[in-house]
């Protein structure tokens, strides 16, 4: 097992500097000048010795390395001028968070639910109803979700405020009610997701010679549903779980920008739009640390659950 | 029966090695059956793997309209911006944001170019306004300062309130007055241009490295599977934004962002195949036959999976075209004047109030396309492998 986690641990660390090495030559990149066309001399040289620019290229490379692993991003240059940009993002966090976190707790509920329905009731109206909604959630962008639902609700019907509350930082429930509809958007796609998993999974499991010789045994069909396929069925899971707080975060990009949420997602596309290229970089390395400590919880979480995985080594994925 | 051991006679074995060096004339052989084959004949012609599949695809009625979906949007995207007499660059700033007006719908009262607008009562009595009003929907006293004003919210005809009478902009028109039908069309074929080249040379790259790992195994496979496995660890949206920041918003740098790490999925997949059916007993007789690795593995081994790639790859259309209107919607969006779905909707998005209009038929679009997409791979994908059916 130990093998096994560090072997992980080693991909990891070679993925977060392969991106780390993308992000720095991205910088040094992008066409354009740190001071500005016309800039003073002194103003220029100035600039450069604070971001390092007249040192040698690889050790501006080693600066940027040390930065980066002891979460010190530099400041933000246009979008909040002279902030630290972890202190920017670490105030953000905490909305993005509220935000994924509900979007979680109504979409796994909802996503097994329906799951489960469908695979009990295979080939009957309710599965063809379930299946239809996944294509159709699958298919349309959560941002034409968001979008269409901001139209109705928000401005011809007016039931709900158009973006989010922001008086007061605490939370309240004028605030909750103006998050509905982005927690909404967030949660369409991953419902759809976790149901086509939980169905083919159940339903194998429920096709399997064990579900057989628990009914031989004679258990009623609940009791050897609930004890064994559903438990069987749940392993699988943990690996499409795990990865969507990820693609929820990637979502939430679109859907905060829509609804003016004052989150990570409308922080990352500001600092794209205001070219502030150091803010944006720092965010998407922000991205990346969540993104592969989630894949490693998947990794892991695998051999912990799954038994016959660890004893093989590196699980075999289609 | 008395019990007596019968002592079997064993037959002295024989030396095979004497008789396959002893020569036979021919003339001794004789055939066992006769000229005639007694097997019974086909009847029908025989049915090949695609028309076996095809015959499979058109029971399932969805995924034939997903097909026929597909088959106009790409029409449209191709021909669509030649039927309107505007070019997709032409504008008309004296008829911006105009909602839409159909020739023959709008005698039913749909699409027929009217806005509800807000205004004072007085204004209605102005020229302008005097043939454009159509109906008026409710008058109210709108109280400023102390005084009260009469306004009211009227059904306006904005192409006579412009002076557009003689034009049709069907879907109507964007700020400065550019149809949005022919900017949709070619929208939609910039998309969808995106889409399948990317979606082809992932293909194209997955297909060959996944059965270099698959067929050669071993050391080759474990160096190429941990490289996937490095790469794939990129988060998409990283490695994108970044890409594009550097190389600026364009058609071939969002085809190359897509396909950086596309191509890995299909790979691992190609892979999967590959250690299923390189161990088969077919292989290893064409193999003792003297069949090069080449030939193993792109007549005998990879056909098994024209099926699951034929069905991943339009899978992988519509997520691409997905991918482009979320980079749109972040402000990388590919620059004007070309447009593509996402910048359209990103730009309808900004006046999704004042003009509905602007959002509406992109995102409708957009969500058909990608809806008819993937019920066309479901319908593919249960025609090619039956078993899978419903999953």
């Amino acid at each position: 097992m130990l093998k096994y986690i560090l072997k992980r641990v080693a991909a990891m660390a070679l993925t977060l500097f392969i991106i780390l090495s993308l992000s720095f030559f991205a910088i040094r990149l992008i066409p354009g000048d740190i001071a500005g066309q016309g800039a003073a001399p002194e103003l220029k040289a100035a600039l450069e010795a604070r971001y390092h620019l007249d040192k040698p290229l690889l050790e501006q490379y080693v600066i940027f390395l040390k930065n980066f692993l002891s979460f010190d991003f530099g400041e933000s240059i246009n979008l909040y001028p002279r902030r630290p940009v972890f202190q920017i993002i670490r105030d953000k966090i905490p909305t993005t968070l509220q935000l994924n976190i509900f979007s979680l707790a109504l979409t796994i509920p909802i996503g097994l639910a329906c799951g489960i329905a469908a695979a009990l009731k295979k080939n009957t109206w309710v599965d063809y109803a379930i299946s239809a909604m996944v294509v159709f959630n699958v298919s349309i962008p959560s941002f034409v979700f968001a979008t269409v639902m901001q139209y109705i609700f928000c401005y011809k019907l007016e039931w709900f405020p158009f973006l989010l509350e922001l008086e007061d930082s605490s939370f309240s429930l004028s605030k909750f009610w103006s998050m509905i509809l982005p927690i909404l958007a967030l949660s369409f796609g991953g419902i759809s997701t976790i149901t086509r998993y939980m169905r083919a999974e159940l339903f194998e499991a429920l096709n399997s010679e064990y579900m057989l010789l628990s009914k031989s045994k004679g258990l009623s069909k609940l009791q050897s549903t609930l004890r064994h396929a559903l438990r069987n069925s749940f392993i699988p899971l943990c690996n499409v779980i795990i990865p969507m707080f990820m693609n929820l975060l990637g979502g939430s990009m679109v859907v905060e920008n829509i609804f003016g949420i004052p989150g990570i997602g409308s922080l990352t596309s500001a600092s794209i739009q205001t070219s502030d290229y150091y803010l944006t970089i720092a965010v998407l390395f922000f991205y990346s640390c969540i993104s592969l400590t989630s894949m490693l919880l998947v990794d892991l979480s695998y051999g912990i659950v799954d038994p016959r995985i660890r004893i093989g080594g590196g699980k075999v994925r289609e | 029966m008395s019990k007596k051991l019968v002592k079997l006679e064993v037959p002295a074995p024989l030396d095979v090695e004497k008789i396959m060096q002893e020569k036979i004339p021919a003339d001794q052989f004789e055939k066992v059956a006769g000229e005639k084959i007694f097997d019974q004949k086909f009847e029908g012609e025989a049915i090949g793997f695609f028309k076996d599949a095809w015959l499979r695809f058109k029971r399932n009625k969805s995924s034939v309209v997903a097909l026929c979906i597909i088959v106009f949007i790409v029409f449209m995207a191709i021909f669509g911006p030649m039927m309107s007499k505007y070019h997709f660059r032409e504008q008309h700033t004296e008829f911006g944001t105009l909602p839409p007006r159909i020739p023959v719908l709008e005698d039913f009262g749909i699409f027929d170019g009217t806005q509800q607008m807000e205004l004072f009562k007085a204004d209605l009595e102005m020229e302008e306004f005097k043939d454009a009003v159509v109906s008026i929907e409710r008058e109210f006293i709108w109280k400023y300062k102390n005084k009260e004003i009469e306004k009211v919210i009227a059904n306006i005809n904005m192409y006579e309130y412009t002076g557009a009478e003689d034009h049709y902009f069907i879907f109507g028109t964007d700020n400065i007055g550019r149809d949005l039908f022919v900017r949709l069309w070619r929208g939609t074929r910039i998309s969808l241009l995106i889409g399948f080249v990317s979606v082809f040379i992932n293909v194209c790259i997955g297909v060959t490295y996944g059965s270099v790992a698959g067929y050669y195994g071993g050391k080759v496979d474990m160096i190429m599977m941990r490289i996937t496995e490095i790469l794939g660890g990129v988060p998409f949206l990283v490695m994108s934004i970044l890409f594009i920041m550097v190389l600026g918003a364009g058609i071939v740098s969002f085809i190359l962002v897509l396909i950086l790490t596309g191509w890995i999925g299909m790979a691992r997949m190609i892979r999967a195949q590959f250690y299923r059916y390189k161990d088969y007993e077919y292989v290893m007789a064409s193999r003792t036959m003297g069949a090069k690795d080449r030939v193993l593995i792109f007549r005998h081994i990879l056909p098994n999976a024209i099926g699951p790639i034929i069905t991943q790859a339009t899978f992988a259309v519509p997520s691409a075209i997905f991918s482009e209107s979320f980079l749109s919607y972040l402000g990388l969006g590919i620059q004007a004047p070309e447009p593509s779905i996402g910048v359209l909707l990103a730009e309808g998005q900004r006046v999704l109030t004042t003009s509905p209009h602007l959002t509406l038929f992109p995102a409708l679009i957009i969500s058909l396309l990608m809806l008819a997409f993937n019920m066309f791979g479901n319908g593919l994908r249960d025609a090619f492998d039956p078993r899978m059916r419903g999953l």
